[in-house]
């Protein structure tokens, strides 16, 4: 009787919600896998779903001590909206990241924030009752929460504000007040399978069906690189768009016995697709299609759109395993030469030299790849264990001193224990030149209590951001570079991440054998004082005079 | 530090840092990898034949590894030392590791010229190719947490060097070398591997740095248990075999005098403190001169723990197959670490394989000398100020006691008298700008190249400007009472007493040695009464002090070693060894 009256109560509740979710707004879930072999041999795959909140807006911060209006979804991820709702936040990006990307070999990546470990950035209004940074606070450790990562971390020691690297990726809701930013990056965060289970609860699907079944974190764990991401955008045309990404670079190579590049999903995933995520409203997977070779592809895709092989999984009836091989190839042969057209508009290498504990020197070579100007912004925000002696900055082209290529330079000074530097400046890179910029760094003394009770392997530095504006757009089409246009990204948000530096700060030891030291040297000094002062005093009778003794009597 | 040796003073090794867990893991080396090995001998062999020049095998060796998928590169370098220029290419390779930042990293390395008879022309073609095939090898593998950098030094430490030097940007006057296109991350440990022979019975560890620096002794332990364990290949301390291990030639292997008689020479604890002895010296021998005792050595400055694998040439039974399995596993190893080496001992006196000195065991020996040296030293002080003359008849307590009934002997008095410190303190600077200007002229290449005829000016320069010194002193016109060669002899005793106690926690080695050198000599300097005495013995002092000019190449060797890795031995010996026994010398001519 009882359970009967739950059904009816039940069948009657669920249409009413429904209905009423739908009447506020329209929600969309798409799914997609890109595919695509590198140069050496590796496969890139990069997963992306989209969950559109069409018709919403963001919450504006100077509605926050009002109530909220109530939040009811079906695909979009709870969890996440009721952060974003509960902080105010216009745009959002997380990513975790494993690994170094190797631009020389694997060009640019599908989804660009690769910097190693986490990074996190966000815009927000300004605006009463709470402030940005208080806002700010509550995100980080709300998202610490959510994804059972360190970012809580991410403190008032590495947040910047940097104002031309991280332009906002959607459109800002012209709220009276402006938006500001704030950037925050943890080289040292471990990215793990802790990290992914959260990650797949937010998909309407999880792991069950449709191409999120791949993402088998045995084999996503064991990719050369890999690396998770959470963007929320909103659209001033749409709402608001959150797409969870997930980037892997797989070497089947080695994981192939006859050094062979062949893969198919069930190789590289060790998965195959059998049902199709129900709720998706489109579902596909994109392989690009190799140049170079004969290569055969299975099963027949559904469609080929120029480079790509696209096939549908929205309605999948029977088991599918795409493959991808190159019959005629008995063993791969990596490639002894660069390619012929660079796979990025230029590269860049920083190092941190100086083997001592105080000094050292920063050390960034750029690299144009083109015969033609490009300019980029340069990023770095070091926290205060690094400091910068800017008057030892200098910039050299092909050997030469070229300060002037270096403009438009932001410098925030570190407060040692509270705040990191930001250095933000415009660069411009002559055609095919090498720039050299090389400055000098102290690096600090910590705190007795700043040291970390752990193992002490160095502290990590965030990577430097490059940020190409200004390209020329005739070569870009006449080069194989023009990727941008399949991602329908503008290029101007390419960025690229220099790998994380670690360094070594003068680290007391904490070891058994010193505190014996200290502990010993202190009983010496004790007992070396007293014996050297009993044998040195002079213990002498003072006779007192007689007047004195007589006066002492009249007293 | 006779007893240094001794059995009971040391103990056994064992490995300190938990997180190491030597030879824990199963080895997947297998034959195949040793084929591979065998195939990139023959290309390095061809190589050889054809007298290939160093941007050949250069390009060969990075060839090999960017077929293997690896990023790979080379870079040139020239020294335009005073000793002579020396060009040459490096090969390296990184192995960027899978899900790491790559922050991290470890070195594999194998220098062209193999370390035996230091660099002589030797060819480690077969260290050489382990690491191509470590390469391919290890490539396969995802749960490399560090990268993992492979170099390929040209010649024998100057490659190394130029390396380590642009990898590191400590530029030097000297050097000139492209910088790397390769960045890795933070070196923490080093593995050299040193294979010049066909085969070999045992792998020697060699852990000598620049300037006597040791690596810590976790990596020695852990390397050591590895090759016994997983390895089964014995392990010695650089290529010294037990003769105890060879139970028919222990009379032609051991180093124990034959002259002493056979129940002597059979003592367990005889044999044991000849190896040991023999093992202690060869150590001092690298480690008072500076030199490192192979390509490891390099990466000590640059605070990289490293050691050299030296597979003692032998017709068997061990070859590919054992080395590459032994260093796969330390390279796990190493792999684990959380942490820079630190848990275990930065100085130590390495005895056999599995026996050391700690330093307060071996400290002591020359510290005690250092000690006796400046008692010596304030003995003089205090006999300086103090003269004994006799007692004067005007003298009141004199009197008294020549009135006395005793009849005591005529009794001297001691009176103090001033100690003229300032003549003697320019004597001292005087020595040590010798000591410099000498240092100054052997550095220069006109000097260098015509030793054979330079050295014996040099000595007779030196032996002259002594006594011109002396001579030209203006205290020979104060009265000859003044006791100048006694204050001499106290500074001395005092400044050599304060070189060893300050070397001996730096570089034992070096101030034992100076200990057996300075010691003795300069405690028994004396005035003496006769001319041809007075001159005897200063010739002799001055052999002690510089007769080092006739070892021609050694010198040579010094000078290129400051010149190029930057040891310390030649200017110290110019500017603190030789000043002292000069003044020792100074002391001699003194009449009284």
């Amino acid at each position: 009787m009882y359970l009967h009256w739950l059904a009816i109560s039940y069948s009657l509740c669920l249409p009413y919600l429904i209905l009423g979710s739908f009447a506020a707004h329209t929600e969309q879930f798409d799914e997609d896998l890109v595919l695509r072999s590198l140069r050496d041999g590796k496969v890139l795959s990069r997963f992306s779903f989209t969950t559109r909140l069409n018709g919403t807006t963001p919450r504006n911060p100077q509605s926050l001590g009002s109530e909220d209006s109530s939040q009811h979804y079906t695909l979009f991820p709870l969890a996440l909206g009721q952060v974003l709702r509960e902080y105010a936040v216009s745009e959002l990006h997380l990513s975790l990241n494993a690994g170094k990307w190797n631009y020389e070999r694997w060009g640019y990546p599908e989804e660009s924030g690769v910097g190693t470990g986490a990074e996190l950035w966000a815009w927000m209004g300004a605006g009463d009752p709470t402030t940005v940074d208080e806002r700010w606070q509550g995100l980080r450790n709300a998202l610490a929460g959510l994804f059972c990562a360190s970012l809580g971390s991410l403190d008032e020691q590495r947040t910047t504000s940097p104002s031309l690297a991280f332009a906002p990726e959607g459109s800002l809701p012209n709220w009276t007040l402006p938006h500001l930013l704030r950037h925050a990056s943890l080289p040292s965060e471990h990215v793990c399978t802790e990290n992914l289970t959260p990650f797949l609860k937010l998909l309407p699907c999880k792991a069950l069906s449709g191409i999120a079944s791949l993402l088998n974190p045995h084999r996503l764990f064991d990719a050369d690189w890999h690396g998770m991401s959470v963007h929320v955008l909103w659209h001033e045309d749409m709402g608001v768009e959150v797409r969870l990404a997930f980037q892997a670079v797989f070497d089947p190579i080695r994981m192939s016995l006859e050094q062979k590049r062949d893969w198919s999903l069930q190789s590289i995933f060790d998965r195959s697709i059998r049902r199709s995520c129900p709720v998706a409203a489109s579902s596909q997977i994109r392989v690009e299609l190799p140049r170079d070779q004969a290569y055969s592809l299975g099963p027949d895709p559904t469609e080929i759109d120029g480079e790509y092989a696209i096939f549908n999984t929205k309605n999948v009836t029977e088991e599918l395993n795409v493959s991808l091989r190159w019959p005629f190839e008995a063993i791969f042969e990596y490639p002894l030469e660069p390619p012929t057209v660079p796979l990025t508009h230029f590269s860049v290498r920083r190092i941190l030299t100086g083997s001592s504990q105080s000094r050292g020197q920063l050390s960034i070579t750029i690299q144009n790849n083109l015969p033609a100007q490009i300019q980029t912004i340069y990023l770095e925000t070091m926290p205060w264990l690094l400091e910068f002696y800017l008057h030892t900055l200098r910039v050299h082209c092909d050997g030469r001193s070229r300060d002037d290529l270096m403009s438009l330079i932001t410098y925030t000074l570190p407060v040692p224990h509270s705040r990191p530097t930001l250095f933000e400046a415009a660069l411009t890179l002559p055609p095919k030149a090498t720039i050299q910029i090389t400055m000098d760094v102290t690096k600090s003394f910590l705190r007795y209590t700043e040291h970390p009770p752990d193992a002490q392997r160095g502290w990590d530095l965030p990577p430097a951001v490059f940020v190409p504006i200004n390209i020329p757009t005739s070569l870009n089409q006449t080069t194989s570079l023009s990727q941008d246009k399949r991602s329908g990204r503008p290029l101007e948000l390419r960025r690229i991440y220099t790998p994380t530096l670690l360094v070594d700060l003068a680290t007391p030891d904490f070891s058994m054998p010193y505190n014996v030291i200290i502990m010993s040297c202190t009983l010496i000094a004790l007992t070396f004082g007293s014996i050297f002062n009993l044998l040195t005093r002079r213990f002498v009778l003072v006779r007192v005079t007689d007047s004195e003794e007589k006066q002492d009597k009249v007293d | 530090m006779l007893l240094v040796p001794l059995p009971f003073l040391s103990q056994g090794t064992y490995i300190d840092e938990n997180a190491l867990q030597p030879g824990a893991v199963n080895t997947y080396w297998s034959w195949g990898d040793v084929h591979r090995a065998d195939r990139y001998l023959e290309g390095l062999e061809a190589l050889r034949d054809n007298n290939a020049s160093s941007n050949e095998r250069a390009d060969f060796i990075s060839k090999e590894f960017k077929r293997l998928g690896l990023d790979a590169s080379t870079q040139r370098y020239h020294y335009a030392a005073a000793t002579g220029a020396i060009d040459g290419v490096n090969a390296y390779a990184v192995l960027s590791s899978p899900r790491s930042s790559g922050s991290e990293a470890m070195v594999i390395s194998a220098s062209w010229l193999s370390r035996t008879g230091e660099g002589d022309g030797t060819l480690n073609l077969r260290g050489v190719s382990t690491v191509l095939s470590l390469a391919a090898f290890l490539k396969k593998y995802s749960l490399w947490a560090k990268d993992i950098v492979f170099v390929i030094g040209d010649g024998y430490l100057d490659g190394m060097h130029a390396w380590l030097s642009a990898y590191h940007g400590a530029p030097s006057s000297v050097l000139e070398a492209d910088s790397l296109e390769l960045p890795s991350g933070v070196i923490w440990t080093a593995l050299n591997i040193d294979y010049p022979g066909h085969s070999f019975s045992h792998l020697g560890i060699f852990f000598e740095g620049v300037n006597g620096r040791l690596p810590n002794q976790d990596l020695l332990n852990s390397f050591q248990h590895i090759s016994r364990y997983t390895g089964g290949v014995p392990v010695l301390v650089y290529d010294h075999l037990d003769p105890r291990d060879y139970p028919g030639r222990e009379v032609e292997m051991s180093n124990i005098p034959s002259w002493l008689p056979d129940f002597v020479k059979n003592m367990e604890d005889v044999q044991e403190y000849s190896y040991a002895a023999k093992n202690v010296l060869r150590h001092v021998g690298y480690q008072a001169r500076g030199m490192p005792s192979g390509v490891h050595g390099l990466f000590h400055q640059f605070r990289i723990d490293a050691i050299t694998i030296f597979a003692v040439p032998a017709p068997g039974p061990h070859g590919f197959h054992a080395i590459g399995r032994v260093v796969e596993s330390t390279l796990r190893t190493m792999n684990n670490l959380l942490e820079r080496l630190h848990a275990s001992f930065f100085f130590y006196l390495l005895k056999g394989p599995t026996t050391f000195m700690k330093i307060g065991t071996y400290l002591p020996s020359a510290v005690l000398i250092s000690v006796a040296l400046l008692f010596g030293g304030l003995g003089e002080w205090v006999n300086a100020g103090w003269v004994a003359r006799p007692a004067f008849p005007s003298d009141e307590k004199s009197k008294d006691i020549l009135a006395g009934p005793t009849q005591l002997p005529l009794k001297s008095r001691w009176t103090r008298r001033s100690r003229p410190v300032l003549p003697v303190l320019s004597i001292i600077c005087f020595t040590h700008a010798t000591g410099l200007l000498l240092f100054f002229l052997l550095t220069k290449s006109w000097v260098l190249d015509h030793l054979p005829v330079m050295s014996p000016i040099l000595f007779l320069l030196v032996s002259l400007l002594a006594p011109a010194a002396f001579f030209s002193l203006p205290s020979q016109t104060l009265p000859p009472s003044q006791p100048f060669s006694t204050i001499l002899k106290s500074f001395t005793l005092c400044l050599a007493s304060t070189v060893i106690s300050i070397i001996s926690v730096l570089n034992f080695s070096l101030a034992a040695t100076l200990a057996v050198l300075l010691g003795v000599p300069l405690s028994m300097v004396a005035p003496s009464p006769r001319v041809f005495g007075r001159i005897g013995n200063y010739i002799g002092y001055i052999t002690l002090g510089f007769g080092w000019l006739f070892f021609i190449p050694q010198v040579q060797k010094a000078v290129w070693a400051w010149e190029v890795l930057g040891i310390w031995f030649a200017p110290f010996v110019c500017l603190v060894y030789a000043p002292l026994v000069m003044q020792a010398a100074i002391v001699c001519l003194f009449t009284s």
